[in-house]
């Protein structure tokens, strides 16, 4: 009991760093709830943009404004140069018009007027282009022909609006579920900054020099202070996930309260196993309490960053994946990428699913062997 | 005596691995997790060439302009291509699309043309709006055609040439100018930032080491700082000389970062180069004031004031977008005051208006905003060193 106690004790010692980074957790799961569109049907993207209206309000500008505020959705920011500029750069607004003083007059003299543009180069700004130049074609065949202003605003309307049929194979909420994603991905790093550091830190006081003696020459038994480490240690990492899949549920409580929550619980769970038996690994070879803060760090950042819990893993170039392989976060991260595509389950379709959670335990299996073979050796050497 | 003292605190420095780490190596090694991950995100945001499917029935057969304007849009030789198309089965195409190896297919039946997709997303959207402007244009080109046809009636123009109407309305659509200019700014990487707060990062983290300095000097924080006090040496040398030995210390630092970002990474850092020194000199400055009112200030122990220094830093860091650079933004447009009053956006900001900005009105309120800051810290710290005495310790 004294050493299940003395953990608890030195665990407290660093409870700012677990709510820091449950903190940094709820605060990215929030952030992945911003869109909130769980809707299963198609919906067509809507690049952002803003119009910089030089003209004033001729029938024809006005029904160009129309029609890109009905394309895509309108960013109210202000139009000083310095504001466009920085809300292009950071991706605020995809495009920026600007319809030149005398547009709609020298537009119906035929002389087919130029319009400036600023965009971020990325598909959403590829889209809107597209949407402008159909725009500005259509209605300049029809000034061609001849037709009145009242007769090329009704034409080109006409023609812009005829749609073809979508249909979408899709039944699951992809909204949702990537969501959940996001979420758990994320936690890839709570869970290892949080318990691998922590547990850690306290196997590290665990092994200073004189606490070490004490324990030696006391009359606990060698197993039962094993034990007692383990089992606080189980507690703590299990009250860890506990406490964030609680979150998760209170985030997205659809998909939480589903067989997909239950298997993003399933696949944290054995992670944060994983994560238990790496902070073994470390607090028993690393007795310096330095050297495990920048190895944790570079371990828990370099985990997360090339196994795509910051950065959508499909955004990663192939090689960094290649290479994330031997890390076990890539398993955990591939099984939650894989929850989200999922269609219907069953034990066919989980297949997949099954070997990552595989590949996890051999994980685990892994480390737990190492540390014994390490602290054996280190014993005799002592 | 300021050359002993710059020497041995210059060396203690360098021996203290923990310091070394976190002022040298964790900067380029969060550079490199940076650029593996960076790497190829704004590439994966362009528009890259579509995976579709086309299900080759009759009626597509049939279709001569649809068929002829997707040949067109596949044709790897054109320089706009923009789909890469499969021609297949019904059975084919949905297993294609069910195992994600296309975007969407497209399906010409008798009565309705159909585009099937899995999910929403913005290539669904190009792929189902292209569709749909062929089919609108198709339809223009059969109603201008059919107006002039009707013309030609009413004229009494015989024999009517159904060949060339279409082909000249064909030509009309198909030669339409359509002036839009581009005027954006060409650099426009936005993860750029990302490497700028690091190199914010690196300067503030200057701060551990100026107070790792000064802690030598200042008798109630370390027994070195008892004798040395203890000694007939004037207190601004000591402290001078061990600020400017953490300065070298934290330059040396930042300029292999900084060499690392250019030569390794290929961070673009604009082309002004005494700017860019001179904002890494400030920036280092700030860093450094910062760590010696941190360690005047609290009289607490080293380990709660390394706590203060990163808990400052990383909040600063993550306002000026290193989580994120939607942050910055939002802080920029919504709070000003916060970011202009935060020096890790000052530095961020600074290299942004560099790479950015043509103009160097940017660049230089940030620089004077820096300035500004390290002169507050610096008077704040003087008051605060001066007078130190103590009888008994």
């Amino acid at each position: 009991m004294t050493v299940f106690k003395y953990f608890f004790k030195v665990l407290n010692s660093y409870k700012f760093f677990i709510i820091l980074t449950t903190v940094l957790l709820v605060g990215f799961g929030c952030f992945s709830l911003k869109t909130n569109d769980t809707t299963t049907n198609f919906v067509a993207n809507e690049p952002t943009s803003i119009i910089i209206n030089e003209d004033g309000d001729n029938d024809i500008t006005k029904n160009l404004c129309e029609y890109i505020k009905k394309n895509s959705t309108i960013k109210e920011i202000n139009t000083d140069e310095d504001s466009i500029n920085d809300a292009i750069f950071y991706r605020q607004v995809s495009y920026a018009i600007y319809i030149p003083n005398n547009y709609g007059e020298d537009f119906l003299k035929g002389s087919n007027p130029e319009i400036k543009i600023k965009a971020t180069g990325d598909s959403n700004s590829a889209y809107m282009k597209m949407l402008l130049e159909r725009y500005i074609k259509i209605v300049n065949i029809y000034q061609q022909e001849g037709l009145s202003e009242s007769e090329i605003i009704q034409n080109a309307n006409r023609d812009l609006e005829k749609n073809i049929e979508v249909e979408m194979t899709s039944k699951i909420n992809a909204n949702s579920l990537s969501q959940s994603t996001f979420f758990y991905n994320f936690a890839n790093y709570s869970l290892l900054a949080g318990c691998v550091f922590i547990v850690a830190m306290v196997l590290s006081s665990f092994r200073n020099r004189y606490i070490r003696k004490r324990t030696i020459v006391s009359s606990t038994k060698y197993t039962s202070f094993n034990k007692s480490l383990f089992l606080a240690n189980a507690i703590f990492a299990l009250a860890l996930w506990a406490i964030y899949v609680i979150i998760s549920i209170l985030l997205v409580k659809d998909v939480m309260l589903s067989l997909y929550g239950i298997l993003y619980m399933i696949n944290s769970f054995v992670f944060t196993i994983c994560c238990l038996s790496i902070a073994f690994l470390i607090g028993n070879v690393i007795s310096n309490k330095d050297g495990i803060n920048g190895i944790v760090n570079v371990l828990a950042l370099g985990s997360s960053f090339l196994c795509g819990a910051f950065v959508p893993v499909e955004f990663l170039p192939s090689s960094v994946l290649t290479i994330a392989h031997i890390l076990p976060s890539y398993w955990y991260i591939q099984n939650n990428q894989f929850i989200s595509t999922l269609e219907t389950i069953n034990f066919h379709t989980l297949k997949p699913y099954l070997v990552n959670l595989t590949v996890i335990v051999l994980f685990i299996i892994g480390f737990i062997v190492l540390t014994n073979i390490i602290t054996k050796h280190k014993r005799k050497e002592n | 005596m300021f050359f002993h003292n710059f020497k041995y605190t210059l060396k203690s420095l360098f021996k203290n691995k923990s310091l070394i780490f976190w002022a040298y190596a964790f900067p380029i090694i969060l550079c490199t997790f940076f650029n593996l991950a960076f790497s190829n995100i704004e590439n994966s945001e362009k528009l890259n060439i579509i995976d579709i499917g086309i299900v080759e029935n009759k009626y597509f057969q049939e279709d001569t302009v649809i068929k002829e304007t997707f040949t067109k849009l596949s044709d790897k030789n054109n320089k706009d291509q923009l789909f890469n198309i499969t021609y297949t089965s019904l059975e084919e195409v949905a297993s294609l699309l069910n195992n994600d190896k296309i975007t969407g297919y497209l399906i010409l039946t008798e009565d309705s043309n159909k585009v099937v997709i899995k999910n929403n997303g913005i290539n669904e959207t190009i792929l189902k709006y292209v569709t749909e402007e062929i089919f609108q244009t198709k339809e223009l080109i059969t109603n201008l055609a059919t107006n002039t046809i009707k013309e030609e009636i009413q004229n009494g123009n015989y024999p009517i040439d159904y060949e060339k109407i279409y082909q000249g309305v064909f030509d009309i659509i198909q030669n339409q100018e359509v002036k839009i200019n581009d005027i954006s700014n060409k650099n426009l990487s936005y993860t750029m930032i990302e490497y700028y707060t690091l190199i914010a990062m690196s300067c503030l983290y200057g701060a551990l080491l100026a107070f790792t300095a000064i802690n030598r000097t200042l008798a109630n924080m370390s027994h070195t700082g008892k004798r040395v006090s203890a000694s007939p040496v004037k207190k601004w040398k000591l402290i001078l000389s061990s600020l400017l030995a953490s300065y070298v210390v934290q330059l040396i630092g930042i300029t292999l970062l900084l060499l690392y970002t250019i030569f390794v990474i290929h961070v673009d850092y604009g082309t002004q180069i005494l700017p860019i020194i001179s904002l890494i000199l400030l920036g280092s400055a700030a860093g450094l004031s910062l760590g010696v009112v941190i360690s005047t200030a609290f009289k607490i122990s080293e380990n709660s004031k390394t706590g203060i220094v990163i808990g400052f830093t990383m909040l600063g860091v993550f306002l000026s977008g290193m989580m994120g650079i939607t942050m910055k933004y939002i802080i920029d447009v919504n709070i000003p005051i916060v970011n202009i009053l935060n020096p890790a956006n000052m530095i961020t900001d600074g290299f942004y208006a560099l790479y950015y900005y043509t103009n160097t009105d940017r660049y230089f309120f940030n620089i004077i905003s820096l300035a500004i800051f390290s002169f507050i810290m610096i008077i704040i710290s003087s008051f605060l060193l001066r007078r130190q005495k103590y009888d008994s310790i």
